[in-house]
């Protein structure tokens, strides 16, 4: 998952902002009557009827929930396409198509000189066939059709991100230490041990070819041991965090006033709702578990190391310590007080109790390590059917500078034939690419393409320039891409009123615009996707709405009595309004949080629900990505979860306009 | 030649009705609840309207008490007339120079006795305010409430009281912020004799111990005896001169 938060320059902005509106509302909570808290608190926490604000904040929680998690995947998806594309491809790609561009270099000569350009390095591009012969005697040899690129590797891996996606001699930003082991422009020849055991074969050394790995693997099954981190201190974490939320909620609703009697329950289950992860992470965790058992249970109980740092050692039993003595002390003030004799024997006390031993031992839990362990699991793998050093063949038919297909005596078109050998396997995660490219040096690409150059034959038969496919093009600022392309078309129109002979249907485009039908559809998913769920989004909308006016209904004697005793309309109807504030409140905080989690828990989830429904949810066959792709926004987050709180709030204006214009009379004289 | 206001606010009645009237829609059909009720009520006295039900007790008890506005016709309280003013100003009345107290007591069922004493203090105290305010109001919540004898009462909720120990709630929300008028609608009417006698001498020593202005409307006849004086009201109009 990419993190984008601290990077982007607006996110000071933002926090300003929430910041100034933050304490907005803290001025407003703070200015308006103490009854309004007092009596919204009570709606919302008081008894088992709190059960109405956790159902009201379900929809708001579930439409952040799915807005923000379905959003990071789609765009996701839209994000690693872009990215994989940009990748493959350059930055700026000037592109003559089949027929070919003549003096490449001279014009590759003339871009350089444009300022801000870094890289610019001819491609030969053309369609043709691959036949692979798998390495197995009675498996026949496939045909299939490709994509084959000519390249020279030094001058396309400082282009794109080429190197990145090889196989055997990947490079990346994280190992730039291979770049000595797998030097760039080296990276079509073929390895001396596997030319010579060629020659000892007696087999001749071919031309390297990097061959996407989809045209020379096939997908078999394989139990992959997968390495899950579920961590029992991050649970317990987020366990701790939501019981120190509730307690500091519970303090500011004790701080209130205590004009309730009764404990909210609803609270206290919300409470002992966050212990159960709690235990849940000591069940993970615990050893003791299996110890505790007379026999060896029937589930696998991981390994465990016990705190060994002294930090770790004073962390857990000061914990424990502080929590015994937290515990002890509530229960002799239990005990002490008034109804010490029913205490126990009340629902509320045992939960007291039970939730009190449980955050207890989920504490002591804290200190055994629970670490990173092996969950085995049916993978799809790709195995090569070609060994490294094989070999493949690929043929193609020329095209003349005029555009029209070279012909042979007879009228049968020429085809040009060049067997090969594999050095390399290309993977970008991007199917269409890995299925497709085979790359070859660009001399033997152009001429297999026919595009290579040609002396006069005599005064009727010209000298034939070598031609490209394309020249693509690297540039400092990709920001500057589309400036740098009015240049580069400047450049074009000079040079071929320099060489009237290069003319040639010439098309610069930057790589979006290229590839602008396939980021196309994949933005376009991603819209009615959001659309889709913008829609659902309203349908929660007119939810709260409901369940707003529903309570501010139930509720009208209460609003007739505060009126009676001088309550303003306005102020009675904000009631209902801070109500549907916090109710979003809650809702988005969960929605949030809990989408932020699946998002990070995302390939443990993945792995677990595979193997719990024994399906593959995410099959890399059809998606080809080694993992769901995933692109937290920021921005996205932020507007989502305002338009949520706004939503629920302006929703519930239902709620409050009933209030605010129900005559007391009315509700006071119905009894 | 007049009186100065001062001395006309102090002496004179603390509360004036003249030709109220109010209607109700039933649909297209106009029902007149009140029709013309003119009365003035003496700061300090225990007045009470008697009458049958659908008389328009309620009614006027409303409208005497601003938490209705008439059709016809105006309430002067306190030398001003009530109606002329704004919301804002009823509103301002009603949390701090009016007490009700209801037959079915209309205490909030989610808050405490003491909560619920509390609730007029609440509703005037800004949230800024209130850690300091409260405790003063507490205070006096809680002597009100050990006054009338709720004192062991106060952390209960409503739901675990009597009929009678709910109107005395009831009573003590409606005195806690110390009323200038004091109205009761049908305030026995849900309890049985003994409980009702016993609010009723609440009541009647609230008015002739503290001074406190009552009105009350009843049905009863034996509990409007009670009162100072008693005005008759049938069919929206009272029947002995007001």
């Amino acid at each position: 998952m990419e993190q984008t938060w601290i990077a982007e320059p607006w996110l000071i902005a933002a926090l300003a902002g929430a910041g100034l509106v933050a304490l907005g509302l803290v001025a407003l909570v703070l200015t308006t009557s103490v009854y309004k808290h007092v009596i919204c608190l009570k709606y919302l926490f008081s008894g088992w009827k709190a059960v109405v604000p956790l159902v009201s904040a379900m929809p708001a929680a579930l439409g952040v929930f799915l807005l923000i998690l379905v959003f990071a995947i789609m765009d996701g998806f839209a994000h690693d396409t872009r990215e994989v594309t940009r990748g493959t491809l350059a930055d700026i790609i000037v592109d003559a198509h089949f027929e070919g561009l003549p003096y490449y270099d001279d014009f590759a000569a003339r871009i350089k000189e444009i300022d801000g350009v870094e890289v610019a390095t001819p491609v030969i591009q053309t369609f043709a066939m691959v036949r692979v012969k798998p390495a197995f005697p009675a498996v026949r040899a496939t045909v299939q059709p490709c994509m084959l690129i000519g390249i020279r590797p030094g001058e396309k891996a400082l282009v794109g991100r080429f190197q990145q996606y090889l196989e055997q001699q990947q490079v990346t930003e994280k190992e730039p230490w291979k770049a000595a082991l797998y030097p760039a422009d080296r990276l079509l020849t073929v390895p001396p041990d596997i030319a010579e055991a060629r020659r000892e074969a007696g087999l001749p050394v071919r031309p390297g070819a990097i061959v996407g790995k989809g045209l020379v693997s096939y997908p078999v099954r394989a139990i992959e041991s997968q390495e899950v981190d579920v961590s029992a201190v991050v649970i317990l974490a987020w366990s701790l965090v939501g019981v120190l939320a509730l307690g500091a909620a519970a303090v500011g609703y004790r701080a209130m006033g205590r004009y309730g009697h009764t404990t909210p329950a609803a609270w206290l289950a919300a409470l002992y709702l966050l212990v159960a992860p709690a235990i849940g992470a000591v069940l993970l965790a615990a050893h003791g578990v299996g110890l505790l058992l007379p026999a060896a249970p029937p589930f696998p109980v991981p390994e465990l190391t016990r705190a060994d740092s002294s930090g770790e050692i004073w962390l857990t039993w000061g914990g424990v310590a502080a929590l015994a003595a937290v515990w002890i002390a509530a229960a002799i003030f239990v005990f002490l007080s008034r109804e010490r004799r029913f205490f126990w024997l009340r629902p509320v006390g045992l939960m007291h109790f039970l939730g009190g031993a449980a955050a207890l031992l989920a504490f002591w839990s804290s200190g055994l390590r629970y670490g990173p362990h092996l969950v085995e699991q049916d993978q799809v793998e790709d195995k090569l059917a070609v060994p490294y050093g094989g070999e493949i063949v690929v043929s193609t038919i020329p095209i003349s500078a005029s555009g029209a297909l070279r012909i042979e005596a007879g009228g049968v078109p020429k085809v040009n034939t060049r067997a090969l050998t594999l050095v390399d396997t290309f993977k970008s995660g991007f199917w269409e690419s890995d299925a497709s490219h085979v790359y070859v040096d660009f001399s033997v690409a152009q001429a297999l393409a026919g595009m290579d150059g040609r002396p006069a034959a005599g005064p009727d038969d010209p000298a034939a320039p070598a031609r490209a496919s394309q020249i693509q093009v690297k540039v400092r600022d990709p920001a500057r891409s589309a400036a740098i392309v009015e240049r580069i078309r400047d450049a074009w129109r000079q040079f071929v009123g320099e060489r009237p002979d290069a003319s040639a249907m010439v098309s610069v485009n930057t790589w979006e615009t290229q590839q602008k039908t396939i980021l196309g559809v994949v933005e376009m998913e991603k819209n009615i996707t959001a659309l889709m769920l913008g829609m659902m989004f309203l349908g929660f909308g007119v939810l709260i709405a409901l369940i707003s006016y529903v309570m501010a209904y139930i509720k009208s004697r209460d609003v007739g009595i505060l009126k009676a005793l001088g309550a303003r309309d306005v102020g009675v109807g904000s009631l209902f309004l801070g109500y549907g504030f916090i109710v979003g409140l809650l809702g988005t905080a969960a929605g949030l949080v809990g989408s932020l989690l699946m998002i990070h828990y995302l390939d443990p989830i993945e792995i677990w629900v595979n193997q719990i429904l024994h399906t593959d949810v995410f099959p890399r066959t059809t998606y080809y990505f080694e993992h769901i792709p995933r692109h937290l926004s920021a921005a996205w987050c932020v507007g989502v979860s305002l338009a949520v709180l706004a939503l629920s709030t302006l929703a519930s204006l239902a709620g409050g306009l009933l209030a605010a214009i129900k005559q007391p009379v009315e509700t006071l004289r119905n009894e | 030649m007049s009186e100065p206001l001062e001395k006309q606010t102090r002496d004179g009645p603390i509360l004036e009705a003249s030709g109220l009237v109010k209607d109700y829609w039933m649909g297209p059909q106009r029902l007149r609840v009140l029709q013309g009720v003119s009365l003035s009520v003496r700061r300090g006295e225990f007045l009470c309207v008697l009458g049958p039900s659908g008389s328009g007790k309620s009614t006027l008890l409303h409208l005497l008490g601003l938490l209705d506005r008439p059709t016809e016709g105006r309430v002067v309280f306190e030398g001003q007339d009530a109606f002329d003013r704004p919301k804002r100003w009823r509103d301002r009345m009603r949390n701090e120079a009016i007490g009700f107290v209801f037959q079915f007591y209309y205490l909030m069922p989610d808050l405490t006795v003491l909560g619920n004493t509390l609730l007029p203090a609440m509703v005037r105290t800004p949230a800024l305010a209130w850690p300091l305010a409260r405790h003063r109001y507490r205070r006096e919540a809680l002597g009100v409430l050990k006054d009338l004898g709720l004192g062991e009462r106060a952390q209960h909720l409503p739901k675990e009281l009597s009929g009678g120990e709910r109107q005395r709630a009831a009573i003590a929300r409606a005195l806690v912020h110390r009323p200038r008028v004091l109205f009761a609608d049908e305030p026995t009417g849900n309890l049985d004799s003994a409980t009702g006698a016993e609010i009723m001498k609440v009541l009647a020593r609230l008015n002739r111990k503290g001074g406190l202005t009552v009105v009350m409307v009843t049905h009863d006849e034996r509990i409007a005896r009670q009162a100072d004086r008693v005005l008759h009201l049938q069919d929206g109009r009272l029947l002995h001169g007001a």
